[in-house]
């Protein structure tokens, strides 16, 4: 599951990086555990630095955990929301994926960094992928649960309660 | 399988939509209002770094006093065969900022929130020792399995005691002080 998940990550916040590069020379793509941050105008030696994907998508567990925990965990309206927020659990993988990648741009490439990156757009995009990693990793899963999960006042009855309360 | 709606018991307030999303609009920002704060220099300087270093202090110890070797330098724990430096993300503040952002955005009198809160966040830290410990300790003498508990299970662990401690706080004491203090 988690290769193929790093690849789709990877294939969706390609180009969402690439907004805004003229020209487009952000190549992502899923190596091992990490998915390898790769530009056309790096150097042919130049280290490519990599994300480990798993740091940015260990939320899963957590949002697992919290439906699993539910007390008719196999109901119809808990795996409906189950699968609803791991699907908006994606979309904030990709944006994190994408905040992380411009962290690296905006800080760790030396002078290429302080020249195509202003002060403001530093401290936001650092500011925004620490922010996920430290706790918004945590909040958007407890926050996806609690949207996505049944009302506790609405609970699944049997077939048979069914009929009786049509009698 | 049928759905069927049940009627709230009496005098507890149903939820609604509209009051989720609410509550959902004040945690987050309270989240992000909060990490701001610690966020900024002064704050991490002054406050964190060394509230960090009392957590090590005290992880240490807890080491020392199970009859491990422990040395602390700062935010570093050092034994003869493993270091672990406890960094933003292992000092239990996040667990702490979810609990108190939670507690925050819920419907509840301010006496219950501060008794949460301080309650709770006690715990999160007596939890967050214990497994700072731990984490030294397999460091030491299983370090093939140190990154899976660091990163999988001892984070997701201690952000579920931080909000299974929000249900809890919840369920038990806010709603019947709600109902107390209904007309």
């Amino acid at each position: 599951m988690r290769v193929p998940y790093d690849h789709l990550l990877a294939a969706c916040a390609e180009p969402l990086v690439r907004i805004g590069e003229r020209p487009a020379v952000t190549r992502l793509r899923a190596e091992g555990e990490s998915i390898i941050v790769d530009r056309s105008d790096f150097g042919p030696r130049s280290k490519r630095p990599g994300i480990p994907a798993h740091d940015l998508t260990f939320n899963v567990i957590l949002l697992s955990t919290l439906f699993a925990a539910e007390r008719k965990t196999f109901s119809n309206r808990n795996v409906v929301g189950f699968l609803l927020a791991v699907m908006v659990l994606f979309f904030t993988h990709v944006f994190a994926f994408v905040a992380s990648v411009k962290s690296i741009y905006a800080l760790q490439l030396g002078r290429w960094s302080e020249v195509h990156y202003g002060p403001i757009a530093r401290n936001f995009w650092a500011g925004s992928a620490h922010f996920y990693r430290l706790v918004g990793i945590y909040a958007i899963a407890f926050a996806l649960w609690w949207l996505f999960r049944p009302d506790p006042e609405t609970v699944a009855l049997p077939r048979s309660a069914k009929r009786k309360r049509k009698k | 399988m049928a759905q069927v709606k049940l009627d709230a018991p009496a005098g507890v307030p149903k939820p609604m939509k509209r009051d989720k999303a609410l509550f959902l609009i004040k945690f987050l920002g309270a989240v992000i209002v909060l990490y701001v704060i610690i966020a900024l220099n002064p704050v991490n300087d002054r406050v964190i770094v060394p509230f960090t270093q009392r957590i090590t202090e005290v992880s240490a110890g807890l080491l020392r006093a199970l009859g491990q070797q422990a040395d602390v330098d700062g935010t570093l724990i050092r034994t003869e065969r493993f270091t672990v430096d406890v960094k933003n993300g292992c000092n239990g503040i996040e667990a702490i900022i979810l609990l108190v952002a939670a507690i925050g955005a819920f419907p509840a009198p301010p006496l219950m929130r501060v008794g949460g809160i301080v309650a709770g966040a006690v715990l999160l830290q007596l939890i967050n020792v214990i497994r700072i410990a731990s984490l030294v300790w397999l460091g030491a003498h299983h370090p093939s399995v140190f990154q899976m508990f660091h990163v999988a299970i001892w984070q997701t662990l201690i952000i579920l005691v931080s909000l299974v401690l929000f249900l809890i706080w919840s369920w038990k004491f806010a709603p019947l002080k709600r109902l107390a203090t209904s007309p």
